[in-house]
């Protein structure tokens, strides 16, 4: 076991270098270069211009060749390397601040405003996944239990129905009936707190101004239409990967025996088959973290929350690509990290399965 | 050579007949060839240029004299499809060929000859009417292109109207109109995106299986890596460095989109590189191509065939979320960039901006997800005896 993890985590290295070179040549193979970022208008002659760019270029060294380049961007990113001071002389190798450059759009290191953004969205998704389980295994093993009944049946049904439905279309519907002055406005237009938010107390308590919802059930408010688009599109997968799971358990050699020694079949279900059912869900449970990322994109857009794809959104539309390139790398991070947790959780929930 | 074929052959023909057989794919089909339908005579069905009129006692036929290449090569094309379907006595790769003759033909000759004028005022037939010099017009349907704004018309509701069905977008044409030529960049975005996609990853996971050991471990990186990134962000990234064409943007759909294949062929060449048929076709010193393609492919394509659907689902929505996002394609008419204009602007929330296009997209990507899952279903038995053979 130990040595699979160590194994995994050593073919994890390529896979962060083959995604950071993914990224940075994307970035490099793109038109222009920083200079043609940078604002070249104004009243120049073409030879300051020209020479504007070449200092430019200079400056950030992009007149090194791509391979050089990369290796400077790679050192600046990670959080142990070379570092530099600030007149760019070497000050030696070792733990450091990494440097996720600057964002045009905001005037400040993207790194302050990741550390910013990143909370949010993980929010969304950590709240998300749980929420999803719940849902998906009581009705997994509903429909098992049931199996052909009219439950099954119609579960199946309205789950893929819902798995098929546009994140944006739900989205754009929800905001539009149940967020807009126009219809039923019975939830918040967008962001994740009220205005007054900070001057809430934790918890809702009744007060002699009335009751007061407190910061706690403020959010939780504000979180309700967004963490419903994030959570239907889900349960089809994972309630058909858990009622599979049941119906294969439910006639496996081990259920067979406990039945015969006399264990009443909801003690079966509920002690032995439920259990060994979960593996294939927990297995998958990381492996989920990236397509949910991209789907809380269109999310943050439409209920306008401060998240990270709420920011990339923005910076592509006004073209600070450091701030793409930074914050692509980022989740990108984010993604292989849940890949190798879903591989790790997979050899951990079940010992049957072997790498050799 | 022949008795391979038709081992093929069957297998297919007994997948497709399988698959037509089930509720979902019917109506999955039947939505599609709807959707086919309004791509390809999306002109005759939405158009302002009437098909026929009598202006100031002279017949003319703008709507012909405005057709682009594209228009006379869909109309063909498809004439062609519905004609060579029925004629059932023909074998089925001569039908595919003079398919393609056709198409290649006719784009050709299209790009030569049909010059449509470069720009033209939408409204002179409708002011022409109002004026009276019309003494005969026969209109489209809808009468309104998708890129005709309606400058002069003076009704300032944009919601949904005995004139405007679905009602009119924020420029103020019309969305059915709209809907409608929308329907062709999404077909389109389906199959070129995902034909790449999976070129891409049959090949790559061929290699992966077929050559095992390192080769593998490297693929392996690569799906990683491709599977790290949240395929949005990815595109998104993509589509900000090279910019919002059309076909750039299907493109990188396709090449963001193939790690699913990757992994499923790569297991299936996995299990058939050890088998007796391979080992004799290299014992003949064929070569890799043929190997791989020839006499590995066609038994281990069920899981490529099961993907295929649900990929054309997922890249038609990539395209949507992309104008969702507005970072779709300028210009052109696409229902994720109706769907944007609901939420946004002023004027708070129009609900048939909403609505409309959604349950286009929706049904669509419903169809091919309920095509695909159908195909699963009939595919999975198929599978279950092989290989209990």
């Amino acid at each position: 076991m130990a040595k699979y993890i160590v194994r995994r985590l050593l073919l994890m290295i390529p896979t962060v270098i083959g995604v950071t070179m993914l990224v940075f040549f994307c970035m490099s193979l793109r038109p222009g270069g920083v200079a043609a970022a940078m604002n070249l208008e104004g009243n120049m002659r073409p030879q300051e211009r020209e020479a504007l760019r070449q200092y430019l270029n200079r400056r950030y060294g992009l007149d090194k060749p791509l391979i050089v380049q990369y290796g400077r961007w790679l050192n600046q990113v990670l959080p142990i390397g070379f570092k530099y001071d600030e007149t760019g002389k070497s000050t030696g190798f070792g733990f450091k601040v990494p440097d996720l450059g600057h964002s045009r759009l905001r005037d400040r290191p993207v790194l302050g405003l990741v550390a910013e953004t990143l909370p949010v969205t993980l929010l969304l998704n950590l709240l998300t996944i749980p929420l999803v389980y719940g849902v998906a295994i009581t009705t997994g093993i509903y429909a098992a239990r049931h199996r052909g009944k009219w439950f099954d049946v119609s579960s199946g049904v309205l789950f893929f129905a819902l798995w098929s439905m546009p994140v944006m279309w739900v989205g754009a519907m929800l905001f539009g009936f149940f967020a807009s002055e126009k219809y039923f406005r019975w939830f918040p237009t967008g962001g994740l707190h009220d205005t007054m938010a900070e001057h809430m107390k934790f918890l809702p308590m009744w007060t002699a101004a009335g009751f007061e919802r407190g910061w706690l059930l403020d959010t939780a408010w504000h979180l309700v239409l967004p963490i419903f688009c994030m959570t239907y599109g889900g349960y089809a997968f994972l309630s058909k990967l858990m009622r599979a799971s049941i119906l294969d358990n439910l006639s496996a050699d081990y259920a067979r025996t406990a039945r015969a020694k006399g264990v009443g079949e909801h003690a079966v279900l509920l002690r032995h088959v439920f259990r060994n059912s979960l593996i294939p869900l927990i297995t998958v449970g990381a492996g989920i973290l990236p397509g949910l990322l991209g789907g809380s994109v269109i999310i943050e857009r439409i209920f306008s929350i401060n998240g990270m794809g709420n920011l990339v959104i923005d910076a592509i539309n006004q073209n600070d690509n450091e701030m793409v390139l930074s914050i692509t790398f980022v989740v990108a991070l984010i993604g292989t990290i849940s890949l190798l947790l879903a591989d790790i959780s997979y050899a951990i929930a079940d010992p049957r399965v072997s790498y050799e | 050579m022949v008795r391979r074929n038709r081992a093929v052959q069957s297998y297919l023909t007994g997948v497709i007949r399988d698959t037509l057989g089930r509720w979902g794919a019917r109506f999955g089909l039947a939505w599609l060839i709807g959707i086919t339908f309004l791509a390809v005579f999306a002109p005759l069905l939405a158009n302002s240029r009437p098909f026929l009129i009598k202006m100031d006692n002279q017949w003319s036929s703008p709507m012909l004299r405005h057709f682009t290449p594209a228009d006379v090569t869909l109309l063909v094309t498809a004439l062609a499809a519905v004609t060579l379907l029925l004629l059932r006595r023909i074998p089925i790769w001569i039908r595919w060929v003079t398919l393609a003759v056709v198409v290649v033909v006719t784009l050709v000759f299209s790009l030569i000859y049909v010059n449509p004028p470069k720009t033209e005022i939408y409204s002179i037939y409708r002011e022409a009417a109002a004026l009276g010099r019309v003494q005969f017009v026969l209109n489209a349907p809808i009468p309104y292109s998708p890129s005709d704004y309606l400058r002069d018309q003076t009704n300032s509701d944009p919601s949904p109207s005995l004139q405007h069905w679905l009602g009119c977008e924020e420029l103020g044409s019309d969305v059915a109109s709209r809907l409608i030529h929308a329907s062709r960049i999404a077909l389109a975005i389906g199959f070129i995106a995902e034909g790449i996609a999976v070129v891409i990853g049959v090949i790559i996971g061929a290699l992966m299986g077929y050559f095992a050991g390192v080769v593998d471990i490297i693929g392996m990186r690569l799906v990683e890596i491709f599977s790290a990134i949240p395929t949005l962000y990815l595109l998104l990234a993509f589509v900000a460095y090279f910019g919002r064409n059309i076909y750039i943007i299907m493109v990188i759909i396709g090449m963001t989109s193939w790690t699913g294949y990757t992994v499923f062929t790569r297991a299936e060449f996995l299990r058939l590189r050890k088998q007796d048929f391979v080992q004799a076709a290299q014992a003949l010193g064929l070569p890799l191509r043929s190997i791989l393609f020839r006499h590995m492919f066609p038994n281990g394509m069920s899981p490529v065939l099961v993907s295929l659907s649900f990929g054309v689902a997922s890249a038609i929505l990539a395209e949507a979320t992309l104008s969702f996002l507005g970072l779709g394609v300028v210009g052109a008419p696409s229902w994720g960039q109706l769907l944007n204009q609901a939420t946004k602007g002023g004027g708070g929330f129009r609900w048939w901006l909403a609505v409309y296009p959604g349950l286009v997209i929706f049904l669509t990507v419903f169809g091919y997800n309920l095509i695909g899952e159908s195909v699963r279903d009939a595919v999975d038995p198929h599978l279950k005896k092989a290989s209990m053979l």
